[in-house]
C-alpha cells in the first residue's frame, strides 16, 4: 500500500535502538512514559488540528456511528489525558510517549503515511525556564540518537505575530501577508507589501525572513528594528532562554531563526526544529502551545517536542558508521545426543545476557559451521553428546573444552 | 559546501542559465549543457530535471534551490518545505480559460453549471474553479489541449499561453484568467539554514542580475 511500509531487521533494530535511546534520555531528565489509544474520537483531533490537518486524518465509523480518528499526532490526545484522567496530578506534568502516527500526505507526492515519532511534553509550566529545558532535552535526545552533525534553530512565534500587528494594515491585506508567510512565499509577501504605502523598519524585517538566522547578536539587531511590544517581549525571551541553554551547557549546536514560521494558530510562544545535514526536512520540531490545555478544560501552559524516528533513521544510516545489525553472541548447533546439553548451553549463555541461538535440527559439525554464518553469529558450539563441546570462534581454530569452561570463555570474552 | 540548483528543460532553461551566467554564479550555454544532466563548476552544481521534477527535488533536499515556473508550483501544491525565494521575471505567460470563438460562453457568469474542462493544469484549475464555486468535470489531457472542445470533449480549455498564438491559431478565445506565471527561485527548507550562507549568497547575486535586466 502506498505509504505504508514494512521495517526489515536491520532497520527496524536500528531505528528500535535509536527509539529506546531516546526515551531512556527524556526519563533521565525524569519524564513519565505514557502511551494513549491508536484511536481518538474525532473531536478531540478538532480541538487541535486546523481544518486542513484535519482532512488529512484517517476516520472511520464505529458500531454506533461515532467518527474516530487515527491518531495523527500525539500531543494532543496527551494534552487530553493531562487534562483529563490527570487532571488531579500537580503540575508541571512530564510526560513523554512513542509510537506511530499516521496521516494522509497534502497530495503532494506520494510520501509516508505512517511514521515513528518519540515525543515529550513539559506541561504546566511557562517562561524561559521550561522552554530552555526542552530544548536542551531535545538536543540531548539527538545525541543520545546517535547523530554527530546536527543543528537546532530557536525562534518564537510571537515575533511575527508583533511585526503583523504592528503594520498598520486592513485585515485584508494582513491575511494575505500571514498566508503568504506560512506558504514561505517570499515573492508572494514582496508583491503584497509593495501595494502597501508604508516602508517601515518593520518591513524590511518581514522581508528578510528566511535571512533571520544568527547567533544571540541578531537579537540585538533585531532589537533596533522592531517597535512593537509583542516582538520586543519575544525577543526577551529569546535572550533568556539562550542564557539558560548555555548554563545547560549547550551553545554551538543552537542558533537563533527569527524567520521560522510554524502553524500561526497553535504555538504561541518560543518554537525550535532540528536539523542534520544531509537531510531536506527537520529531524525534531517542537515549541510552546499554551492555548491547547484550555480546549480540554485544564488551562495550562505547556511545550514539548517530537523526534521523527524514521528521518534519525535515515540521517543515521547515510552517515559514516551506519548502525549494524547487531551480531549473534552464539550459534549453538547439536547432534542428536547432544540436544538436551545444547538447550542447557543456550539458557546459561543467555542468563550471561548473550544472544544466544540455538538449532532446531541435528546437523554435522560441517553443516553447522555454515549455519553458523547463515545466522551471521560470532561463535559457534557444537555439542556431540559427550561432557565437551566444540567451540570455535569466528575465523578461528575449533577446540574442544568443558560446556561450563566454554559458557564462562565465552562470557569473558563477551565481557 | 556545493550548493545544488534544479534546472528544467525546455524554455525556461535557456533564460535561467542566461541569469546564471550573468549573476556570475555559472557560465553554461545550453549549447554546452547538451544532453548532460549534471554539471559542476566552482562550488555550484547544476541537475538537469523535467520541469515538472523541480519542486520534488528541492522538497526532498536533493537540490538546495531550483529554477522552476510558477505554473509547476501550483501544481505541486505547497508543501512545507520549499521557500519561494524570489521571482526571476523570465518566461511571463498566463493560466487562462479558453473557449472555441463560436461558443456562446463568455466570463465564469455565462457557464454552465457544470462547465466541461480539459487540461494538463488539474490542480490549479479546480483550485480556481472551487474558489468560483463553479462546479466543473476536469478531463485531464497530456498533450493538444486545444483540440478537446473543438471535437466536443468539453466547453472550455485551461491552458498556459504566453502570446495568445496557439490559442488564435486554433480558434480559441480566452474568457477568464486563472493566474500569472513567470519562473521563480525556489529553496529547500533545510538547505536555507544549513547552507545559509552560500544560498543567500546566490540569492543576492541573483536578484542582482534580475534587477539589471529590468
Amino acid at each position: 500500500m502506498p505509504g505504508f511500509r514494512d521495517l526489515l531487521p536491520s532497520e527496524a533494530e536500528a531505528m528500535r535502538a535509536v527509539q529506546e535511546c531516546v526515551l531512556a534520555e527524556m526519563r533521565r531528565w525524569g519524564y513519565r512514559f505514557v502511551v494513549t489509544s491508536t484511536l481518538e474520537s474525532l473531536d478531540v483531533f478538532a480541538r487541535g488540528l486546523a481544518a486542513d490537518q484535519q482532512r488529512r486524518l484517517f476516520k472511520l465509523t464505529d458500531a454506533d456511528g461515532a467518527l474516530l480518528a487515527v491518531v495523527g499526532e500525539r500531543t494532543i490526545p496527551v494534552a487530553r489525558l493531562a487534562a483529563g484522567q490527570l487532571r488531579g496530578a500537580p503540575l508541571p506534568l512530564r510526560l513523554c510517549y512513542s509510537g506511530p502516527v499516521l496521516s494522509n500526505d497534502g497530495g503532494r507526492f506520494a510520501s509516508r503515511r505512517e511514521s515513528q515519532q518519540v515525543g515529550a511534553e513539559l506541561i504546566g509550566a511557562g517562561g524561559p525556564v521550561a522552554d530552555a529545558e526542552v530544548i536542551a532535552l531535545a538536543v540531548r535526545c539527538l545525541d543520545a540518537a546517535g547523530l554527530r552533525r546536527y543543528q537546532v534553530d530557536v525562534g518564537h512565534s510571537e515575533f511575527f505575530q508583533g511585526l503583523l500587528d504592528g503594520l498598520k494594515l486592513g485585515s485584508e491585506l494582513k491575511a494575505q501577508i500571514r498566508s503568504a508567510l506560512a506558504a514561505r512565499d517570499l515573492v508572494g509577501l514582496e508583491r503584497t507589501l509593495a501595494e502597501t504605502p508604508l516602508r517601515s523598519a518593520e518591513h524590511e524585517l518581514l522581508l528578510r525572513f528566511p535571512a533571520l538566522r544568527g547567533g544571540p547578536e541578531i537579537l540585538d539587531a533585531a532589537g533596533e528594528l522592531v517597535r512593537n511590544r509583542r516582538s520586543e517581549r519575544a525577543l526577551g525571551e529569546l535572550r533568556r532562554v539562550f542564557e539558560l541553554l548555555a548554563a545547560h551547557g549547550l551553545g554551538a549546536t543552537l542558533q537563533i531563526d527569527l524567520g521560522a514560521i510554524r502553524d500561526f494558530d497553535y504555538y504561541t510562544g518560543v518554537i525550535f526544529e532540528g536539523f542534520g545535514p544531509e537531510l531536506g526536512r527537520p529531524l525534531a520540531q517542537g515549541g510552546r502551545y499554551d492555548g491547547l490545555l484550555a480546549r480540554f478544560g485544564r488551562p495550562a501552559p505547556a511545550t514539548g517536542f517530537v523526534v521523527h524516528l524514521d528521518l534519525v533513521g535515515e540521517v543515521l544510516a547515510r552517515s559514516d558508521h551506519p548502525p549494524a545489525l547487531p551480531r549473534l553472541d552464539a550459534a549453538v548447533a547439536w547432534s542428536a545426543p547432544g540436544l538436551e546439553s545444547a538447550l542447557r548451553i543456550g539458557s546459561s549463555l543467555r542468563r550471561f545476557g548473550m544472544r544466544a541461538v540455538v538449532d532446531t535440527e541435528a546437523r554435522s559439525q560441517a553443516a553447522a559451521r555454515a549455519w553458523r554464518d547463515v545466522v551471521g553469529a560470532r561463535h559457534l558450539l557444537y555439542c556431540a553428546g559427550a561432557p565437551s563441546v566444540t567451540w570455535q570462534p569466528a575465523g578461528q581454530r575449533a577446540r574442544r573444552l568443558p560446556a561450563e569452561q566454554a559458557v564462562a570463555r565465552l562470557a569473558g570474552a563477551r565481557a | 559546501m556545493t550548493v545544488t540548483i534544479a534546472l528544467p528543460t525546455g524554455n525556461i532553461q535557456g533564460p535561467g542559465l542566461a541569469l546564471l551566467a550573468r549573476a556570475d554564479l555559472i557560465k553554461v550555454t545550453p549549447q554546452q549543457l547538451g544532453r548532460r544532466l549534471l554539471v559542476e563548476s566552482g562550488g555550484l552544481r547544476l541537475v538537469v530535471v523535467r520541469p515538472a521534477d523541480v519542486p520534488a527535488y528541492v522538497e526532498h533536499g536533493a537540490a538546495d534551490l531550483g529554477i522552476v515556473g510558477k505554473d509547476q508550483l501550483w501544481e505541486a501544491g505547497r508543501g512545507q518545505g520549499l521557500y519561494e525565494l524570489l521571482d526571476l521575471r523570465t518566461n511571463a505567460c498566463r493560466l487562462v480559460i479558453a473557449v472555441p470563438e463560436k461558443s456562446p460562453l463568455q466570463g465564469p457568469e455565462s457557464w454552465p453549471p457544470t462547465l466541461r474542462v480539459a487540461t494538463k493544469y488539474v490542480r490549479a484549475t479546480s483550485a480556481y474553479m472551487e474558489s468560483l464555486g463553479q462546479a466543473v468535470d476536469l478531463v485531464r489531457l497530456h498533450g493538444s489541449v486545444e483540440l478537446a472542445p473543438q471535437v466536443g470533449l468539453v466547453d472550455a480549455i485551461s491552458d498556459l499561453t504566453e502570446t495568445g498564438n496557439t490559442l488564435r491559431e486554433n480558434r480559441l478565445r480566452i474568457v477568464a484568467v486563472i493566474g500569472e506565471s513567470t519562473t521563480r527561485l525556489i529553496a529547500n527548507q533545510v538547505s536555507l539554514k544549513t547552507r545559509a550562507g552560500e544560498v543567500q549568497d546566490i540569492v543576492r547575486r541573483l536578484r542582482g542580475a534580475v534587477e539589471s535586466a529590468d
